[in-house]
């Protein structure tokens, strides 16, 4: 800034209005001070008229609660704040060009807020508005592969379950710490019954559906956030439930089994039962013993081998040493 | 080496407690739904001890949002989750229609947004009740392996003494737990104590 | 200037100990002559107050054990006539509304001279 020639004043309002941001100061009352060429444009409202006025009263339908608070917020401290656009969206009655005022059509909205002149008893604020639909589609295609990776590498796309990799790792994990500590594990394989007799019959597009339901259902049953369910294979589901007895294990199987149940999903080849139906086995580990994490893998496969041998539609728990 | 009393810590934990009840508003605000925030525990660290199996971070990828603040004394204040965790409350944030894949565009801006409110809450709260003025830089969301990150932050900071608060956040009844870091030099948390004391013997 | 010069009974129930020194200290400066009386939890609350009833009491929500809200609400199911000031740091619009559907006064946190006349002006029966 310090090489600008002595017309820096009138160098500085051009650069303020020909910046491809929204610019808008506004003083300790909240009323505009400025306002740039790019808002008056994508709002519809002139500079000459927005001068000196709150901004709720030149947007009086249009502000987002939290854009209220953002600003009440900047007013009394002196922090900066930002609006994302993915929270936000279009906080702002701001349009692509050209302006039509249908709230349907606002402008994707990222919005940045600084103290600006900041002295003892009071500063201003200073409101940026950019448009993030040109950032959103940018950060799409530059997505790096390690960041897709990891988020590829931790969910299953269809059912939003977690998938085998991240299970593979979460399981070796809790249960070190199973050991480490002292406490138990339990862990529940399960599958859905005569999955394929159902895709072949009613279609893949139904047999998503369904295992989108089916993990829907699943995961309602937990409560407590270390608790996962994983899409281990096409139609079998593991549940890792850390620190917790046989019994409690049971419990939720047991709740699971008949949620899924009641689903009420008719399967008229099914040879079960009239509806979609699950197999649960579960096993756990006690502390003190001498099973290790894939002693209680084969127990949990064990025990839902078990009760695809029983009838299917029931819940067979077995001891890792058996 | 100074260490906290009981009592200063108390008073801080407070302090946070308030700041964490105005963000939890916010962000339920935002969300539409219940969002409780609370600060259970403050701890003072020297930093050359923190790794990640200190603050049992046991995830593969950690991410961190960092504001730099100013005032009577400077801190670096950092809102660390696992890479997971902050994906999940990145989803709960947006809203259940919103797809995974879409999830992981946002990622970053979100993230910004939410250290942004809980850190800004934190400070603003412990400016009013001591007293004080705090300014501060515009958030950074980066991710990384968990003890490289660690690191990094530390190294990058160079403050000998750390502030961690463990903080508990539900969104829609799904409870993560994540750290509020506090990065202070010395002198820095010399002035943060005695402005404590002032506060606190002005009961 | 002193407030008020009765004397009356308050219960603080908080589990920080800077809390209860300052809601203390602020009732004090306008109450001088008000015996007070500590809690740190809600639980110890309960036991207290079986033993002998106070007038007032400020309640905070997010201790160990039993949630401020459902104390206050069991303190005034067994003693109605106890006039109870919830005050906290957790000022979800839920809280705010159970409050006052107990009939307990709602204040937010931090504790200030300000916010401790709020709770008074509730115990003293003003709207």
């Amino acid at each position: 800034m310090s090489s600008i020639p002595t017309h820096q004043p009138l160098v500085c309002e051009e650069i303020f209005d020909a910046v491809k941001l929204g610019l808008i100061l506004i003083d300790g009352e909240g009323s505009v001070l400025m306002w740039n060429n790019w808002v008056a444009e994508h709002s519809g409202i002139p500079a000459e008229f927005a001068l000196n006025h709150p901004l709720e009263f030149l947007f009086p339908d249009g502000l987002s609660s939290p854009f209220k608070t953002a600003i009440k917020n900047a007013l009394s401290h002196k922090l900066p704040i930002i609006l994302s656009n993915a929270l936000h969206r279009s906080p702002l009655p701001i349009y692509p060009l050209p302006v039509t005022q249908d709230e349907q059509k606002r402008m994707q909205q990222s919005i940045t807020i600084t103290p600006i002149g900041i002295n003892e008893k009071e500063h201003l604020v200073l409101i940026q508005i950019a448009d993030a639909s040109v950032s959103i589609k940018r950060e799409g295609v530059l997505k790096s592969h390690s960041v897709k990776l990891s988020k590829e590498a931790t969910t299953d796309g269809l059912t939003g379950a977690y998938n085998r990799r991240f299970f593979d790792e979460r399981f070796a994990a809790e249960f070190g710490r199973a050991q480490r500590k002292n406490i138990p594990l339990s862990l529940i394989m399960l599958d859905v019954d005569h999955f394929k007799l159902y895709n072949d019959n009613y279609g893949h597009p139904a047999g998503d559906k369904v295992l989108i339901s089916v993990v829907k259902k699943l995961k309602s049953q937990l409560n407590r956030p270390t608790d996962v369910v994983v899409r281990y294979g096409g139609e079998e589901f593991a549940v890792l439930l850390p620190d917790s007895e046989r019994e409690g294990g049971r419990i939720i199987a047991e709740k699971m089994r008949a949620a899924i149940y009641d689903l009420n999903i008719p399967h008229n080849h099914s040879k079960s039962a009239d509806r979609i139906t699950i197999s649960v086995g579960l096993a756990t580990y006690q502390p003190g013993t001498s099973c290790d994490a894939a002693h209680l893998l084969k127990a949990a496969d064990t025990a839902l081998y078990d009760a695809k041998h029983s009838g299917r539609n029931c819940v067979r728990c077995s001891l890792p040493s058996e | 080496m100074t260490f906290m009393t009981e009592l200063q810590l108390d008073a801080l934990t407070e302090i946070f407690n308030i700041g964490a009840g105005r963000a939890a508003s916010s962000l339920s605000e935002i969300v539409g739904e219940e969002v409780k925030l609370s600060v259970p525990h403050v701890k003072l660290y020297q930093s050359s001890k923190i790794n990640a199996e200190v603050l049992s971070l046991n995830s593969a990828r950690l991410g961190a949002v960092k504001q730099s603040f100013i005032g009577p004394f400077n801190a670096d204040a950092m809102l660390l989750f696992t890479e997971e965790r902050a994906m999940e409350i990145v989803h709960d944030m947006m809203g259940s229609q919103v797809s995974i894949e879409d999830v992981a565009e946002f990622e970053q801006e979100a993230m910004c947004e939410l250290g942004n409110i809980i850190l800004n809450a934190c400070l603003s709260s412990m400016a009013d009740i001591l007293n004080i003025s705090l300014e501060s830089t515009l958030p950074v969301y980066s991710v990384g392996e968990t003890n490289a990150t660690l690191q990094q932050i530390i190294s990058e900071a160079n403050q000998p003494m750390m502030l961690v608060l463990h903080i508990d956040l539900a969104i829609e009844k799904r409870l993560s737990q994540g750290y509020l870091v506090f990065l202070l030099s010395s002198s820095s948390l010399k002035e943060l104590l005695i402005h404590i004391d002032r506060f606190i013997s002005a009961i | 200037m002193p407030h008020r010069n009765d004397i009356k009974t308050l219960l603080i129930v908080d589990d920080s100990r800077v809390s209860r020194m300052l809601i203390r200290n602020f009732v004090l400066a306008k109450c001088p002559q008000w015996i007070i009386t500590d809690a740190t939890n809600g639980d110890e609350a309960l036991k207290i107050i079986d033993h002998g009833t106070p007038n007032f009491c400020t309640m905070d929500i997010n201790m160990p054990g039993i949630i401020g809200t459902d104390a206050a609400e069991q303190i005034l199911s067994k003693y109605p006539g106890i006039s109870i000031a919830i005050f906290s740091a957790n000022i979800q619009e839920s809280h705010r509304t159970r409050a006052a559907a107990l009939g307990a006064k709602f204040i937010a946190k931090p504790v200030t001279e300000k916010t401790v006349a709020q709770a008074l002006d509730f115990f003293e029966g003003k709207p």
